[in-house]
């Protein structure tokens, strides 16, 4: 993995106060094998779109030298006029030659490859057979030559670089996803409170693998009052089959809400906090952030969209998770919520509680 | 009607029988009951049964609003009974699943089509199609995809009587709901609600997220019948 520059955080997650009022119990931390060594170092990774993280398109294009340096600026208008570029308004007509050796300094972009369907040897395309002759003076121009342009306009950094090593673009940059490719978008004390969180979730997932359950922990978190909503582990091999942790979590807040379907009075490491702020009337999970130990499969995912989740943050990739692995529920444009998610949160940690599910 | 069902790659499970057409037929005219029910009581007109061997097991309506959950679609709601069901008479809850049908009169969503593969249903036959979230091929199709660790694919049958479903649909989104506010702006008004007010199908929204529509599927649904689709 890559190291970030926020680096390992020195404080391990036992040695936190717990934040949320709710924590109906806490097993000795001497059994807590994730408690007892210094958490290695993580960093919260954006699970981005397709569109943000796929390599960019490239299409072919003829391009050629600009021998005459003069002529630059009449070449640029004429050619936007002849050979206009639509929809590719993101690359640049012109870039400077990158080789010093050669004699020329500037290269522009001519034509599509799609614009001229009748050339039939790309290799041996000249100026006539790209340009209209009559209309056009090509004088300035050198030889045509073949060349490679994205597509679209890219969304990230990364594709951005990968895109102009082909050809110039222009890219206005999201400085949030910059910061959070390169693992900087949380100050140490946001990581510090997440780490925190994370390690609730991961003493929930204890809890229920001491009670037989899969291995797998939810805590929703308020951010703006700092304070653990409602806590859940997996239930599917105990009290129904669905229970897994997030469907769990998301139920125990709808009780800290005065509704909820189910009761789990049997397993006391599920619960939640009473109401918050008097007076606060909060609408299902809007606003709130889950911490899962593990990516939620698509029924969890799909459950979190329909309850308006904040972000999510998860530790570590599962087989058929719905948010990044199999899906990307959390970026579908066809569906009407979107929102972000992190994951790689105490990966190691995560990703130990369920060895045989972690890709 | 489409007759021949679409998804599912592993319908080898147990000796399950497909229902013939008269079946399929009647147990839809009952789940159209039911939402005509639902539609007379001021609900959200869908219904939804789950039958095992010509009994049924579990019928269900949307609970999101009094649960405050919005993970409570109506086929959960069965889905829970049909293991209520299993569990006072002992039975294995995934042998008894893999016999049953489920009947819909709208698409399954995302959720409830990943809920239906984790309990091995082997097919389900729905109305109209739900274009906003729908998990049996409108959206996704996680009926079946490949996804060895969420249960088993299943089949569909779409478009049982799907004009009349939304039309009950409609009707019910025409209807003035007492709880909506009165400012509804807009076309229709579903899913623009101001803050504070409820939807037309009375789901509270919240004050600080003027943007939200509300979060049962139907209501969203409701804007793509509108449009004409």
């Amino acid at each position: 993995r890559t190291p970030t520059l926020d680096g390992p955080l020195s404080e391990s997650a036992n040695t936190r106060r717990e934040s949320g009022r709710f924590r109906p119990r806490r097993p000795p931390p001497s059994r807590r094998s994730s408690s007892r060594l210094p958490e290695p170092a993580w960093s919260a990774r954006p699970v981005l779109s397709d569109a943000q993280s796929a390599d960019p398109e490239l299409l072919d294009a003829f391009a050629a030298p600009i021998v005459d340096r003069r002529e630059t600026a009449r070449l640029v208008r004429e050619l936007a006029a002849v050979r206009p570029l639509p929809g590719l308004r993101h690359v640049k007509r012109v870039r400077p030659c990158g080789d010093r050796g050669k004699p020329h300094p500037l290269e522009i972009l001519v034509c599509l490859l799609s614009d001229v369907p009748d050339v039939e040897d790309r290799g041996a395309a000249t100026l006539s057979s790209l340009l209209p002759c009559e209309s056009f003076d090509a004088s300035g121009l050198g030889q045509p030559f073949l060349a490679k342009v994205p597509a679209s306009p890219p969304l990230t950094r990364p594709q951005y670089e990968r895109a102009s090593a082909h050809w110039p673009t222009s890219f206005h940059e999201d400085k949030q996803v910059t910061s959070a490719l390169k693992g900087q978008l949380f100050t140490s004390a946001q990581k510090a409170k997440m780490q925190e969180y994370m390690a609730a979730a991961v003493r929930a997932a204890e809890d229920g693998r001491g009670r037989g359950m899969d291995a797998v922990g939810a805590v929703m978190v308020d951010p703006d009052a700092d304070r653990i909503v409602a806590t859940a582990h997996d239930l599917r091999h105990g009290s129904h089959p669905l229970h897994h942790a997030v469907m769990v979590c998301i139920d125990l807040v709808a009780r800290g809400q005065g509704g909820g379907a189910y009761c789990y009075e049997r397993h006391p490491a599920c619960g939640f906090a009473g109401p918050g702020i008097k007076g606060e009337q909060r609408y299902i999970c809007t606003g709130y952030d889950l911490y899962v130990t593990r990516e939620p499969c698509v029924m969890c995912a799909m459950a979190l969209l329909h309850s308006r989740i904040g972000r999510v943050f998860y530790g570590s990739a599962s087989a058929d998770g719905a948010f990044g692995t199999k899906y990307k529920i959390h970026t579908h444009k066809d569906l009407n919520h979107r929102f972000e998610v992190f994951k790689g949160v105490l990966q190691q940690v995560c990703s130990d509680l369920n060895p045989e599910t972690t890709s | 009607l489409e007759e021949v069902p679409r998804g599912g790659h592993d319908l080898t499970k147990n000796e399950f029988a497909h229902p013939s057409s008269e079946e399929i037929q009647s147990w839809m005219a009952e789940a159209f009951g039911m939402a005509k029910d639902a539609l007379e009581n001021g609900e959200v007109p869908v219904g939804c049964l789950m039958v095992y061997e010509k009994e049924v097991l579990g019928k269900g309506r949307n609970e999101v609003n009094e649960t405050k959950n919005a993970t409570r679609h109506a086929e959960i709601v069965a889905l829970d009974e049909v293991l209520e069901w299993c569990r006072a008479r002992q039975q294995d809850p995934k042998a008894v699943c893999a016999r049953t049908v489920l009947y819909v009169t709208v698409e399954p969503c995302i959720m409830c089509a990943a809920a239906l593969r984790l309990l091995n249903i082997p097919l389900v036959v729905y109305g109209c199609r739900n274009e906003r979230f729908g998990g049996c091929g409108s959206v996704l199709d996680v009926a079946s995809d490949d996804l060895p660790h969420t249960g088993t694919s299943f089949q569909y049958i779409s478009g049982h009587r799907a004009d009349e479903a939304v039309e009950m649909l409609k009707t019910f989104y025409k209807q003035e709901n007492p709880n909506a506010a009165s400012q509804r702006p807009g076309r229709s008004g579903h899913g623009r609600a101001v803050p504070g007010s409820s939807c037309s199908c009375s789901f509270l929204v919240s004050s600080y997220d003027p943007g939200v529509s509300c979060v049962y599927r139907v209501c969203d649904l409701t804007l793509m019948a509108d449009a004409g689709v």
